[in-house]
């Protein structure tokens, strides 16, 4: 008992520090930039920009507490975003067409990666570094090269759309899939399974736990969610761009690992995550606000991963 | 294990293929002719005079719509020339781009016309045509060392980003404020277009440069960056763009704000989507770098060469700026 009080307070003074970094870096945006960032119509233009990531960040937190790592999930964005754009041009198909096949798509080379890492014995990075490959590859040759354009009113609504005619859309699903996937996390004996795989695989395995299926499932997710992001940023540039999501595995990564996630996995929690991919997005749109340039940007996210990772590690050395 | 891998693997592609080959024109990709057997336009099968000329015109790959029109233009000039031309497809590889150079020059052909598939790669090809007393014309894209060729016959990027910036800034009225979308920092085409739009704003002091980003070519970095300016409340009167894949972004977040009455958004490049939006009155301009004058101009010029014309160094062509006006020209 007395034990399990001490490693409470040790991990909600770590938590406490992401949180106290992202209101930090908040205020000192707020204060240079009172009458732009500070706005509440920029408050929900973050929100929107946060959500793709978001949403990407949420899948690639169930892989990396499980052990793993997912980086094709960019290279999925573009190739659903290439299909769905494909069936969603005026007359065709009903919206639903475009969607469950954009979401097949990025659930299809998830299963890959997942049998690659569960049954091919294959490192995770290796795996999904292939499938970033060849699946950015597949996405060219689908596309011929060119974006795919002229789409119908309903796609360019999907996710530019509003909610009482303030909310955009894509925070609507961000909010929904995140408070899903909260759940799921931490109330489901699957995601009980989860950490204690990334915790100790061998231990997991010898009480019971299917680690090849509980690995299947959380690459099939990561996946899953890429398909998901791939049509909302479709809709979102209303054409299916071969190019896009260019790094996008990486901001994703990022917002996991700045959420306190640890790389090594078996340990983080769902709201880290939020707050990593928020810290993101307000980073981004701070900067380009105070018009720094591109360059130094660069400089400031990659201090602030570091940062995040640092404190993170002292955390742990503490406990 | 492994086969139910290879399984999941197999029916991936194929799906992914499917999905998508079904719904667009099939890629060209695909099609390409067989790189072994140039595709012989005009089959040299028995020189009828010995001193006819042979024209050859190697392409980096063909593959898609700017090296297929290319290589249209230079075909259909040759013909109206009337002159022997054989076209090699170079599969994107400078190996073997190189070789089948070095193969031609052995069998003594007049005239190499080339869209070389790498800037340093075919330099030492390229020199050793010219030394073995072979003209070369280089097409579209210089390579690493101009002066081992015998013609280079192109555009520049920055005669492009100089269009680009005139068209805006006689919109804006030659004054207002202007926000600049850039490629991927240091690259050629950024460096140039870039470099386009600031000679022509030495001319208009009226014109406040407000914002300068990178978007790296990328239509959704285009689309959250501009946001994110359309969030400061300065104050924008063009969005000018590198290419057209920015301007598309650019476009969209205008679009979404409700101000396209009042920003005006230019884009380069001529792309499908970007010609589309030209015609539905969205998106203010665009510019087109001419690729079939470059063929033709390439092919005249080759064949001026072993009539025994002396020709410049560089040929460059001007680029098209295409508006509403005479978008219908250039969609097919």
């Amino acid at each position: 008992m007395n034990e399990n009080m001490k490693r409470f307070n040790i991990n909600s003074v770590r938590e406490l520090g992401i949180f106290l970094a992202f209101v930090f870096i908040l205020v000192t945006l707020m204060i240079l930039s009172p009458n732009a960032f500070a706005r509440p119509a920029n408050l929900i233009n973050i929100l929107k920009q946060a959500s793709i990531n978001g949403i990407l960040a949420t899948g690639m937190m169930f892989v990396i507490i499980s052990g793993g790592i997912d980086l094709s999930v960019g290279s999925i964005v573009a190739l659903s975003g290439v299909v769905a754009a494909s069936y969603a041009h005026p007359g065709e198909y009903p919206l639903i067409v475009p969607l469950i096949l954009a979401l097949a798509v990025g659930a299809l080379v998830g299963l890959l990666n997942g049998a690659g890492v569960a049954y091919g014995g294959l490192p995770p990075f290796i795996i999904t570094l292939g499938t970033m490959t060849i699946v950015r590859g597949v996405a060219l040759i689908a596309a011929n090269g060119q974006p795919v354009f002229n789409v119908t009113k309903e796609f360019e609504a999907a996710a530019g759309g509003f909610v009482l005619e303030r909310v955009p859309n894509l925070v609507v699903y961000y909010v929904i899939i995140t408070l899903v996937l909260a759940f799921v996390l931490t109330k489901t004996v699957f995601g009980r399974q989860v950490y204690a795989v990334g915790g100790n695989e061998t231990a997991a395995r010898v009480s019971g736990i299917h680690v090849d299926k509980i690995k299947l499932a959380v690459y099939t997710l990561s996946g899953f969610l890429a398909g998901v992001a791939g049509f909302l940023l479709a809709s979102r540039i209303i054409s299916g761009n071969p190019t896009s999501g260019q790094a996008y595995e990486l901001d994703a990564i990022a917002a996991v690992v700045i959420g306190g996630v640890s790389m090594s996995g078996g340990s983080g929690k769902w709201y880290g995550t939020v707050i990593g991919a928020l810290m993101i997005a307000i980073i981004s749109n701070g900067l380009d606000i105070l018009n720094v340039s591109s360059h130094f940007q660069l400089i400031i996210k990659g201090l602030i991963i570091i940062v995040a990772v640092l404190v993170d590690i002292k955390g742990k050395a503490k406990q | 294990m492994k086969k139910r891998m290879m399984v999941f693997m197999a029916v991936f592609m194929v799906l992914a293929l499917i999905l998508t080959a079904c719904q667009a024109p099939a890629p060209a990709a695909t099609e390409a002719p067989a790189p072994e057997q140039p595709a012989a336009t005009e089959a040299p099968a028995e020189p009828a005079a010995p001193a006819a000329a042979k024209y050859g015109l190697f392409m980096s790959h063909m593959t898609n719509a700017f090296t297929i029109e290319m290589s249209d233009a230079v075909k259909s000039k040759a013909a109206e020339l009337g002159v022997d031309l054989t076209v090699f497809d170079g599969g994107q590889d400078p190996a073997k781009q190189a070789g089948q150079v070095e193969t031609a020059v052995t069998q003594g052909i007049s005239c190499i016309i080339i869209e070389p598939a790498s800037v340093d790669g075919l330099v030492p090809a390229i020199e050793n045509a010219t030394k073995a007393g072979v003209p070369v014309v280089v097409v579209n894209q210089a390579i690493s060392k101009p002066d081992a060729a015998t013609s280079f016959v192109g555009v520049s990027n920055v005669d492009g980003g100089e269009l680009e910036m005139k068209t805006a800034a006689e919109a804006m009225g030659g004054k207002g404020n202007v926000a600049f979308l850039l490629g991927p920092m240091g690259s050629d085409a950024e460096l140039g277009r870039t470099e386009g739009y600031y000679n022509v704003l030495k001319n208009y002091p009226d014109i406040k440069v407000v914002f300068e980003q990178t978007a790296n070519w990328k239509t959704d970095e285009a689309l959250a960056l501009v946001e994110n300016w359309l969030q400061t409340g300065t104050q924008i009167d063009a969005i000018v763009a590198n290419n057209d894949g920015m301007a598309m972004g650019a476009l969209k977040a205008v679009e979404d704000a409700q101000l396209l009455d009042k920003i005006k958004v230019y884009g380069l490049d001529a792309t499908p989507d970007a010609l589309a939006a030209v015609k539905d009155g969205k998106l203010a301009a665009t510019i087109s770098q001419n690729t079939t004058p470059q063929g033709q101009k390439a092919m005249e010029t080759c064949v001026n060469i072993v009539k025994g014309d002396t020709v410049d160094k560089t040929i460059l062509l001007p680029f098209a700026l295409i508006t509403k006006e005479n978008v219908g020209d250039y969609l097919k």
